[in-house]
């Protein structure tokens, strides 16, 4: 069998043990709920948001409902990630793994792989769900390249989360903590990255929560770079009319990358000096 | 002599370790591992590698098998070639894995996964095809196992799993770490012999364990480690005679045991005396030859009479010049205490 025949052969194992796992039965319920269901609630004709926002466009109910994507479907990268390195080193299968022929960077490459496509594979068929019932509701298709930036969006986000949990499982040598460090930075970059936008903006003499205020607007859209949720809104609102946060595509390319490779490289570099 | 196929030369592992202390919590220094070993690997030979807890056996297990890199020194593998011997020295670990397989102590492999589909993974790592998987799971009887999840197999079962993954390959080296913890004694014995079938096929195999009694009658040669270091290693025999741990008899018998008299007569030399009401139990040391007919001739009753393995303190004892007290709990130490190394202070 040739390298790349070995790891698409142990990614494809991967990718079958995770995604008909309890763990998955357990989430895709929740997933459900999160991603078709909020496109159901935002593609109704007579909703009305706070602060009077009103999706119009297929992609601006996308772009709602990735709401959906950033509380449940990076939970459930979380989820599937947590114990990817700690539960076979503590059971010892890491240390039979590890000294098989293929290398470490390979057996690393093939886990986040395995492991993000069997997030990404439901996440992206709930996704397609959400789009039949965008034109269910509104009579109208979301436009491929809309669909298309969405998913890839999407894919990276569940990939970033995957990374940082697996990072957190390298590093552990028991579940639990490995699992309070997967939650603990989505807890943070979900619910406590306002925090330290509004704190930045305070020390900077910026009036908080001003969405007609220009500064405040760049600020938080310089911030949100620096948050793997903030890029991928960021991505999402390349495809919306009318955004204009002060941050430019380049911008947005780089910081996409940068949250892909440096994460990566962090895991690979333990994998790398793993003592099992 | 069977011809070497693998040789560590001046190799060293020392992985950091956790130190923290109150002003620096991440501190970490090197654990006390293997400072550096020479050590052969026989084709065809079963090597026990013994020592006691924390000697540095699984880590000398896992710089073998590639898992641990080395920090100094190199591996040298010898192959034949029409009929000439070639060196080459393995510069990277995955050369290293590709010849070696390797079966870590007590894997507990869990999860919904079948024995199959665990086989089919570390076969792909492996670069191997699926074809051999089904007769290896019948090797090490578990066919009736193939498709039952892994949670549902007992620790045997577990041990044989793992056996199979490392005779994924037909690898020319097997490392095994503590095998036989967890087999039932059967199972033991059915594994003990499929060993001896590998080696005499010409792979070279070594054993770890902290008990030597389990693997006289399986090995062909042993190599003692302790504090990260090779004491001696060699043909049993050779490695006896040298610890003056050799021709030492367990004689066991009724009635009157043979007074202290007649066995200085016949040349031997009184170890141990145990007596119970009816029965004693001695440990006899010198040459054998004619001893028990005439311990017979003299009317001694005699019930048994065996070869004395020696054991692992014994060993240790005589190699370290330590009482048993000193090296029975002192199990390892960051810091590196002069060993003296049979009876040789070393610097």
């Amino acid at each position: 069998m040739s390298g790349k025949a070995s790891n698409l052969k142990v990614i494809s194992l991967i990718v079958k043990e995770k995604i008909f796992s309890t763990r998955m039965l357990l989430m895709f319920p929740i997933l459900l709920l999160f991603i078709p269901g909020m496109a159901w609630g935002f593609s109704d004709p007579n909703i009305i948001l706070p602060g009077g926002h009103r999706p119009e466009t297929p992609m601006e109910v996308l772009f709602y409902s990735s709401l959906g994507i950033v509380f449940g479907g990076t939970m459930c990268a979380v989820l599937m990630a947590f114990d990817g390195v700690s539960k076979e080193r503590a059971s010892g299968v890491l240390e039979v793994k590890l000294a098989q022929p293929m290398s470490r960077l390979n057996q690393t490459l093939a886990l986040v792989h395995g492991t993000s496509i069997a997030v990404i594979i439901p996440v992206t068929i709930l996704v397609l769900i959400s789009a039949f019932i965008i034109r269910y509701r509104m009579g109208v298709w979301p436009e491929l390249m809309d669909l298309i930036v969405h998913i890839i969006a999407t894919g990276l986000i569940l990939i970033w989360y995957t990374l940082f949990t697996l990072i957190a499982s390298s590093k552990a040598r028991e579940q639990g903590t490995a699992m309070a460090f997967g939650v603990g930075i989505w807890f943070f970059f979900t619910f406590l990255w306002a925090l330290v936008t509004s704190m930045v903006a305070f020390a900077s003499g910026i009036a908080i929560g001003q969405d007609n205020d220009s500064s405040w607007i760049a600020l938080e859209g310089a911030l949100d770079l620096f948050s793997p949720n903030g890029v991928y809104h960021h991505i999402l609102e390349t495809r919306l009319s009318g955004v204009q946060r002060g941050v430019s595509g380049w911008q947005i390319t780089i910081m996409a990358i940068a949250w892909t490779v440096l994460p990566l490289w962090i895991l690979a570099r333990r994998m790398e000096n793993l003592v099992p | 002599m069977a011809e070497v196929i693998l040789q560590l030369v001046g190799a060293s592992c020392r992985h950091y370790i956790s130190a923290p202390t109150l002003t620096k919590p991440w501190k970490k220094i090197r654990g006390p591992g293997i400072p550096k070993i020479d050590l052969a690997l026989h084709r065809g030979t079963i090597l026990g590698l013994v020592g006691p807890n924390g000697a540095g056996k699984t880590t000398l297990l896992r710089m073998l098998a590639g898992v641990l890199p080395l920090q100094k020194g190199n591996v040298v593998f010898t192959s034949t070639k029409g009929g000439q011997t070639i060196e080459r020295e393995l510069s990277t670990s995955v050369e290293l894995r590709e010849l070696i397989g390797h079966m870590p102590e007590q894997v507990r492999w869990q999860g919904k996964k079948t024995v199959h589909d665990a086989m089919v993974e570390i076969a792909a790592m492996r670069g191997s095809s699926e074809h051999r998987i089904l007769g290896l799971i019948k090797l090490v009887g578990l066919k009736s196992r193939i498709d039952s999840p892994l949670d549902e197999l007992s620790q045997g079962m577990r041990q044989r799993l793992t056996l199979a993954t490392a005779l994924l390959g037909s690898p020319n080296i097997l490392l095994l770490d503590e095998p036989f913890n967890g087999l039932d004694p059967v199972a033991a014995q059915a594994f003990a012999q499929l060993l001896r079938q590998l080696s005499e096929k010409g792979v070279s195999i070594v054993i770890s364990s902290h008990q030597v009694s389990g693997l006289i009658g399986i090995i062909d040669r042993i190599a003692l480690l302790h504090r990260g270091q090779l004491l001696i290693e060699g043909e049993i025999k050779s490695v006896e005679k040298e610890l003056q741990l050799s021709d030492r008899f367990d004689l066991t018998g009724t009635s009157q045991p043979p007074s202290s008299e007649l066995i200085e007569k016949l040349g031997m030399e009184l170890l141990e005396f145990e007596t119970n009401q009816d029965s004693w139990q001695i440990q006899l040391k010198g040459n054998a030859d004619g001893v028990l007919k005439k311990l017979i001739s003299e009317g001694i009753e005699i019930e048994s009479w065996q070869p004395h393995a020696p054991d692992l303190v014994e060993m240790l004892c005589s190699s370290t010049g330590l009482r048993v007290e000193d090296v029975g709990l002192e199990i390892t130490s960051s810091a590196f205490l002069p060993l003296i190394h049979r009876k040789v202070e070393e610097e």
